[in-house]
C-alpha cells in the first residue's frame, strides 16, 4: 500500500506532465479549480491515469468532494486501503 | 453681456432637452424592436418549429432547415433594428463564416452580438448554455436546431469533433456569457479542446460594440447616447500545434491563452483608435475558469 507521501508525489507527477504545473505550484493546499484553474474535462485525464496506473476509481460524484490536491491524497488513500 | 448668457443657458438648456428626446425615442424604438423579437420567437415556437416536424427529411436536413430559418429571422431582425436607427454593423471576412465545417469562435460583448453572427450563418451549430432547454420559448428552438448543450464535459469535444468531421460549422463562446463591463470574461477551454481533437482551426471572430449596450446585466431600456456601431471581424485561422509530450491539459491552455492574446490584441486596438470609448481596454482576467451569468 502506498503511502499518503507518494500518492502526493503521483499526484504533483501527474500534473506536471499533464499540464506542466511548476512544483512551486503543487503544494498540498493547493486548490484544484481556483489555483490551477482544472476543469471537468482535465478531471476526466487525472481520472483516467488514477485508474490505469493506480487502479482506483474516480467518479463525476467524487469530484465534487475533492477540492485540494490533500483531498485528492486522502481519497486515494482511503480507496486504497 | 447678461442676455448673450441667457441666450446660451437657453441653447444649453435647449440642447439637453433634444438629446434627452433622442434617447427617449431611442429607447422607445428599442422597446419595438425587442417586443418584435418577443413575438417572433413565440410565432417560431408555437407554430414554424411544429410545421417544420411535419416536413420530410434526415435529422441533418431538418436540422439545417430549422439553422437556416432562424437564420433568416435574425437577418430580418438586424435589418429591421437598422431601419429603426438603433444600429450600424460592419463585417469584414464575414464570406469565411459561411464555408463548411469552421470552428468559429467569438467573443461576446453584448447581448445582441449572437443575433448578429447567425444573420451572417445560415448554418451555425450553435453551443448553447444548458439553460436553453429549459426555457419554454427557446427549448424548441435549440431543440429544433440540434443546438449542442455546453455541460457535456468529454461528451461535448466528441460530439463537436464529429460535426466539423461532417462538415457542419460550430459556434462557441468562450466566456460562456456576455463580456464584464470591461475587457473580456475568462475564457473556458472547450473550443481549444475541439480543435485539439478535431485538428481543425479555430476561426476567431472579434466582435466590438462602440458605444456598449446590452451588456451583461444592463436593461434594454439603458440605451447608449447614439446609435451603435457593432464591428464583426474575422481573424486568421489559429491552427492547434500540439507539442512533444504535453498532456493535452497543457494543450488546450496553450491554445486557449493563444486565442486570448488574439482578442486582447483586437480590444487593444479598436479602444485604443480616435473615437473608440475611452479607457475601456484593461488587463483581463485568468484563463479558463467557469462563468457564471
Amino acid at each position: 500500500m502506498r503511502s499518503k507521501g507518494e500518492i502526493l508525489e503521483w499526484v504533483r507527477g501527474v500534473l506536471r506532465r499533464e499540464f506542466q504545473f511548476r512544483d512551486e505550484e503543487l503544494l498540498p493546499t493547493t486548490r484544484l479549480a481556483e489555483d490551477l484553474d482544472l476543469d471537468s474535462i482535465d478531471a476526466i485525464d487525472i481520472a483516467v491515469r488514477m485508474e490505469e496506473e493506480l487502479g482506483v476509481e474516480l467518479l463525476e460524484s467524487d469530484l465534487k468532494s475533492l477540492r485540494t490536491l490533500e483531498d485528492v491524497v486522502e481519497f486515494v488513500h482511503g480507496r486504497s486501503a | 453681456m447678461a442676455t448673450s448668457g441667457w441666450a446660451h443657458a437657453d441653447s444649453g438648456r435647449a440642447g439637453e432637452l433634444l438629446r434627452r428626446l433622442a434617447r427617449l425615442s431611442r429607447a422607445a424604438r428599442t422597446g419595438i424592436a425587442f417586443a418584435a423579437f418577443g413575438a417572433g420567437g413565440v410565432f417560431f415556437a408555437l407554430l414554424v418549429i411544429p410545421a417544420l416536424r411535419c416536413l420530410p427529411g434526415s435529422p441533418r436536413e431538418r436540422e439545417f432547415r430549422c439553422q437556416r430559418l432562424v437564420h433568416l429571422w435574425f437577418r430580418a431582425f438586424v435589418r429591421f433594428m437598422q431601419g429603426l436607427g438603433i444600429h450600424r454593423v460592419e463585417t469584414h471576412g464575414a464570406e469565411h463564416l459561411r464555408a463548411p465545417g469552421q470552428l468559429v469562435v467569438a467573443n461576446h460583448p453584448t447581448l445582441l452580438d449572437v443575433v448578429m453572427l447567425v444573420a451572417q450563418m445560415p448554418q451555425a451549430d450553435c453551443v448553447v448554455k444548458r439553460a436553453a432547454w429549459s426555457n419554454p420559448f427557446m427549448r424548441s428552438v435549440v431543440k429544433a436546431a440540434g443546438y449542442v448543450p455546453n455541460d457535456l464535459g468529454e461528451g461535448l469535444i466528441e460530439a463537436c469533433a464529429e460535426r466539423l468531421d461532417a462538415g457542419r460549422t460550430l459556434l462557441f463562446f468562450p466566456e460562456g456569457t456576455r463580456s464584464p463591463e470591461r475587457g473580456l470574461g475568462p475564457f473556458q477551454r472547450g473550443a481549444a479542446h475541439v480543435a485539439l481533437r478535431s485538428g481543425r482551426p479555430i476561426l476567431p471572430v472579434f466582435i466590438h460594440c462602440d458605444p456598449p449596450t446590452l451588456k451583461r446585466g444592463q436593461p434594454w431600456y439603458d440605451v447608449p447616447e447614439r446609435r451603435f456601431e457593432l464591428r464583426i471581424e474575422v481573424g486568421d485561422p489559429i491552427a492547434p500545434a500540439p507539442g512533444a509530450g504535453a498532456g493535452r491539459g497543457a494543450e488546450a491552455r496553450r491554445l486557449t491563452a493563444a486565442l486570448r492574446g488574439f482578442y486582447e490584441q483586437r480590444l487593444r486596438a479598436v479602444e485604443g483608435a480616435p473615437g473608440a470609448r475611452a479607457g475601456a481596454a484593461r488587463p483581463a482576467g485568468l484563463d479558463g475558469r467557469p462563468a457564471g451569468d
